[in-house]
């Protein structure tokens, strides 16, 4: 790195560099055991796994491929942007030759770590990112040349505060109300600083036909992604769990790579639609998910508790940005020129966006249409409303939700939970109690 | 002619009831104790003993509970919430929402007319709304716990306490002690606690009538009063509410070994 | 003998012209779904073709009162509606310009100012008395409103392929567009209705002699031609007679003779206030998609019959959009070229709206399938589509 930060940092407390690297290398250790371990629940569960998902399975493993990659790539001179959170402009990054990688952290033991230094009333993304920070565990977050974070909840607010000790942070705030006439000229406006600050960074100028070209590669991973999405509409032919870890993968992934690995992978499950060759029972209740993201690896807990319960269930659908959020918009050109290009960015990444974070005299209206939508096109059985502990904005839209899913008949459950292993038992019980209700609900 | 039995492998005690053509024949229960699988067993040996029947009469065995995974012999499991809701059906009719309070948690379902659960809830969080919390107590008050009730019935007010948490009742009784309050309005407060407890809990999922309450702690009295008291509303009670749970997972027996036939 | 195989030999060519681009248009559509601009662009072209299809046919050099001669065109023109000649050409809502020679159609807002007065009722030009007239045009005009609405704007109106014309080499050149605020752009639609109502009140006044023996302005030449006030500021005349002087279908010095000296300002063919104007609103157009369309007074006039009261509810072609599906990413919003807010901000159901020219360009960009349609008598014919499948 070029400038060691010497100041003290505002938030984390000093650590011995041996408490540090002990922490790591157990972390570490831990969480390479917990990935391998989902993957192996996965075959488990799936038996005639395709071949295609073994690429998945090794960019999943976070200390592995992609995080050597990345090293490779910075060593020759490419710069790396982290980001926070799905409302940062990956096409800006791209065009400007450099690598776009999410640095929020799923990790239950570093989050145990952010507890140091906060209540655990905070949502445990904050703690566990804080947390992965202090004992330099992440290798994205390690490697970022600067990080994006735009300001959608108080948790990311004072994260990122508590990160600009070490990194550059390059903050956007995003309007809370979007049907505003103001809303777009306020984000565009944050859209254009983060794009002067990315071309100052890499020293390249985002050109008309780079952005271009970064468009139309995000537009061809989208195309992908529906064509993924599309598959898990019917019988199902991709477990949720498989389904989602290729969805997330794209977030630090290098993008057209991950494209074409998934085209690979829709054509061979498009062979299996045909042969009829199902990865679960095609009568398995059907489930969504919708609520906080869960972060691979150890936020698996749930998606595993669904898919191995006693009755079973698949995942066919969810409404998380951590999955299938990410990719669902297009960039919608209209005229290839520079302005039109950078309007249609800043509408995707805000306009489309189904966040709580927003508000309106309608309220978030756009996520219960979005959940309603899904709800008719995946014959969706059930809902599991997913909230871990200090995640005000989704714990707080469950009502409404749950008053629009009664009106359908939809039963939905309030899954609350932490980021901790030890409450899977508990858990265990009301998911297999639920699944045992959709179960009778189709026997009816 | 068909016997199916339930076993209900809760958090204190491991109950087992066996049905034939939909009328209870027999029921028996006893402590888990640090062997619950050996318990389970002798459980229904029990029951059978009761019954006059042997093992082999039996067609299909269903557990439930919390410790479900202990009954290895068992041939099936369902949920304790779907256990509850075919119990209260059975019990009542005309039972749409059911309220089990167990030793360790509580839980509330809603069912149709065919005790399919639609909606459920389940406070597992905290034992202050369950059967431990009034043993406890009734330890700090030094009265024996089947007496409490009785003893509660005759207060005309609460005593003020707080019972966010267990552990803090608990002090906060034995300070109400030296203050010398009446035992009998510390006891009140105490179920009246427990009922607010519960009765948020059920109000989340909304309380459609009839009210049905099941498991151990429905047999007592205080308790019941302060619930009644805090819904507003009546509420039903079978004859032995510890078995429902049991008698729930048998009902599923009987159904699925038909489902066999 | 020369004449007759030029003639020929023209139409021809503009024939088989037409049935190629045709051809290259069907297999382009039924290969590329979402090329739906194309289409309509290459509508656009066959409509003006159509329009001025006597520009082709038709003789050479015509005078403004040649109308009855055996060129196809004449035939056209000159019809018979209801046992009535009808010598001004068929009325169609569009700006189909009475001024340029070769139109097979004629603009609703000339006739309609025209035919106000009746003191043409007794030249041998119209055997049909002007309150006939003035019932035939307005019947043709809400018949035309109702069963297309402003269709006609998006597809068929030749000023309106003027402005596409221009946005395209707009898009060209790479230049970004202005986009008026939704203030703006909600004044010049209000403003569309008072040019209506002033063309028509001026017309009248200036009628007067005619329909009450009141002279207000004195039986001139001036006067008679100031009786059509809207085509003295109109952009599109000059446009067409321009155009069509240029090809050589229209005597350039005829025109001018009429429009230089006496007719400086208010002439037959081209007016300094029509060029000045017609400038205006070119190099707007350029700068702002479709600028005309938000106060054209004829569109105006479709929309009264089309989307308001009772003709709402019978005008068959509409936009219809699912709430579920749409998640208000505002592309709708952003590629509409006369920026109607409405299909973006209406939450669901029949989203058509007065300023909406119905050139299908939200349904066309909308990447969610199935969220807009385009429904003809309550029929969807085209729906937005995942178009990423299509994007090669």
């Amino acid at each position: 790195m070029a400038s060691k930060i010497e100041k003290e940092p505002k938030y984390i407390p000093e650590m011995a560099q041996s408490e540090i690297d002990e922490l790591n290398k157990s972390i570490k250790a831990a969480s390479i055991k917990v990935i391998e371990d989902n993957i192996e629940r996965m075959k488990k569960t799936w038996k005639n796994r395709p071949k295609a998902m073994e690429y998945f399975d090794e960019i999943s493993n976070l200390f592995g491929k992609r995080a050597k990659e990345l090293e490779e790539q910075k060593a020759a001179g490419k710069k790396i942007i982290g980001y926070s959170c799905i409302f940062a402009p990956i096409e800006l990054i791209l065009a400007a030759d450099a690598i776009p990688v999410r640095v929020g952290s799923g990790w239950y033991d570093t989050a145990k770590l952010g507890d140091r230094i906060m209540p655990v009333e905070i949502c445990p993304v904050i703690r566990s990112t804080v947390g992965a920070k202090m004992v330099s565990l992440s290798p994205y977050l390690e490697l970022s040349d600067a990080i994006v974070i735009p300001l959608t909840c108080d948790g990311r607010t004072k994260l990122s505060e508590m990160l600009s000790d070490f990194k550059p942070i390059w903050y956007m705030n995003p309007p809370r109300v979007k049907d505003d006439t103001h809303t777009l000229d306020m984000w565009k406006k944050e859209i254009l600083v983060i794009k002067e600050k990315i071309e100052k960074l890499t020293g390249n100028k985002i050109t008309r036909q780079k952005l271009k070209e970064a468009i139309e590669k995000m537009q061809q991973a989208t195309k992908a992604f529906r064509r993924l999405q599309e598959l898990r509409k019917g019988a199902p032919v991709i477990n949720g769990r498989d389904a989602m870890l290729v969805n997330q993968t794209s977030l630090w992934d290098d993008i057209e790579r991950w494209t074409q690995k998934v085209n690979e992978l829709c054509d061979e499950l498009e062979k299996r639609v045909e042969q009829k060759d199902y990865s679960s029972y095609p009568d398995t209740p059907r489930v969504m998910i919708t609520g906080t993201p869960m972060i691979w690896p150890d936020s698996w807990k749930v998606p595993n508790l669904i898919e191995e319960s006693n009755p079973q269930g698949v995942v066919v659908v969810d409404e998380q940005c951590s999955s299938d959020r990410i990719l669902y918009d297009p960039v919608g050109v209209d005229e290839w020129n520079m302005s039109d290009m950078l309007n249609a960015i800043s509408e995707r990444y805000i306009m489309a966006c189904t966040c709580p974070c927003f508000t309106s005299e309608h309220g978030n209206e756009d996520r219960i249409n979005w959940i309603i939508d899904r709800i008719k096109e995946y014959k969706v059985d059930g809902v599991i409303y997913y909230v871990v502990r200090g995640c005000i904005l989704y714990a707080m839209e469950y009502a409404r939700i749950k008053k629009v899913l009664d009106k359908m008949g939809i039963p939905v459950y309030y899954l609350d939970t932490e980021y901790t292993r030890e409450d899977v038992g508990q858990m265990k019980t009301r998911v297999e109690a639920f699944l045992e209700m959709l179960e009778a609900r189709i026997d009816i | 002619m068909m016997i199916s039995a339930g076993i209900d492998m809760g958090t204190q005690r491991v109950k087992v009831a066996i049905i034939k053509d939909k009328q209870i024949i027999a029921q028996s229960q006893n402590f888990s104790g640090f062997e619950p699988a050996k318990v389970a067993e002798q459980t229904l040996k029990e029951a059978l003993e009761s019954a006059k029947l042997s093992r082999e009469d039996i067609e299909h065995i269903t557990a439930t509970g919390a410790g479900v995974n202990m009954a290895s012999f068992a041939d099936s499991t369902i949920s304790m919430m779907g256990a509850d809701a075919k119990a209260g059906a059975y019990y009542f009719p005309s039972a749409r929402t059911i309220m089990d309070v167990g030793a360790e948690d509580a839980r509330a379902v809603k069912c149709d007319e065919n005790g399919v659960m639609m909606d459920f809830v389940v406070n597992a969080r905290c034992a202050a709304g369950a059967g431990t919390f009034i043993e406890a107590m009734a330890r700090a008050l030094e009265v024996e716990m089947n007496d409490m009730g009785s003893l509660s019935l005759n207060a005309e007010r609460a005593s003020p306490i707080n019972a966010s948490c267990v552990i803090f009742a608990e002090s906060d009784v034995v300070s109400l002690i030296h203050r010398e309050e009446p035992k009998s309005e510390i006891a009140r407060a105490i179920f009246d606690a427990m009922a607010e407890r519960v009765s948020s809990m059920v109000n989340r999922l909304g309380v459609t009538p009839d009210v049905v309450l099941i498991g151990g702690v429905a047999k007592d009295v205080g308790f019941v009063a302060s619930l009644k008291r805090r819904l507003g509303i009546d509420i039903l009670i079978p004859e032995e509410p510890i078995y429902a749970g049991a008698v729930g997972a048998a009902l599923v027996a009987a159904k699925r070994a038909k489902r066999r036939h | 003998m020369l004449e007759i195989v030029a003639e020929t030999l023209r139409a021809t060519i503009a024939v088989g012209l037409i049935l190629a681009g045709i051809l290259a248009i069907l297999i382009w559509v039924k290969n590329l779904t979402r090329k739906l601009s194309a289409m309509r662009l290459f509508i656009q072209i066959v409509s003006v073709a159509v329009i001025f299809l006597g520009l082709i046919i038709g003789p050479f050099g015509l005078d403004q009162w040649a109308y009855l001669g055996t060129a196809p065109r004449d035939i056209v023109v000159g019809t018979n509606i209801l046992g009535s000649p009808y010598p001004d050409g068929l009325t169609v809502p569009t700006f189909s310009c009475y001024y340029a020679s070769g139109r097979t159609a004629t603009c609703v807002v000339w006739q309609l100012q025209s035919y106000l007065f009746p003191d043409y009722a007794t030249s041998n030009v119209y055997l049909t008395t002007g309150i006939e007239r003035l019932a035939i045009a307005t019947g043709f005009l809400v018949i035309f409103s109702l069963i297309f609405g402003r269709f006609l704007c998006g597809w068929i109106c030749p000023f309106g392929l003027y402005m596409d014309l221009l946005t395209r080499l707009r898009k060209a050149l790479k230049i970004k567009h202005w986009t008026l605020s939704e203030r703006t752009n909600e004044m010049l639609k209000q403003s569309r209705y008072l040019i209506i109502a002033a063309f028509l009140i001026l017309s009248f006044i200036l009628g007067m002699n005619a329909i009450a023996g009141i002279e207000l302005v004195s039986e001139s030449e001036l006067g008679r031609y100031l009786e059509i006030p809207f085509c003295q500021v109109c952009p599109a005349k000059p446009l067409f007679v321009l155009v069509e002087s240029g090809l050589g279908y229209m005597d350039i010095d005829y025109a001018l003779s009429r429009t230089i000296g006496d007719f400086a300002l208010t002439g037959w063919y081209l007016t300094s206030i029509n060029i000045v104007i017609l400038g205006i609103v070119t190099v707007g157009s350029f700068m702002v998609r479709r600028l005309w369309c938000r106060i054209c007074p004829l569109g105006g006039l479709i929309a009264i019959f089309s989307r308001f009261g009772p003709f709402k509810r019978l005008s068959p072609i509409k936009i219809t959009k699912v709430e579920e599906k749409c998640t208000k990413c505002g592309i709708c919003k952003r590629v509409c070229p006369p920026q109607v807010t409405d299909v973006y901000e209406e939450k669901g159901g029949d989203v058509t709206v007065s300023d909406c020219i119905l050139c299908f360009r939200c349904v066309e960009m909308c990447p969610y399938e199935g969220c807009l349609k385009v429904e003809v008598a309550g029929k969807p014919i085209y729906k937005s589509k995942n178009w990423l499948n299509e994007e090669e």
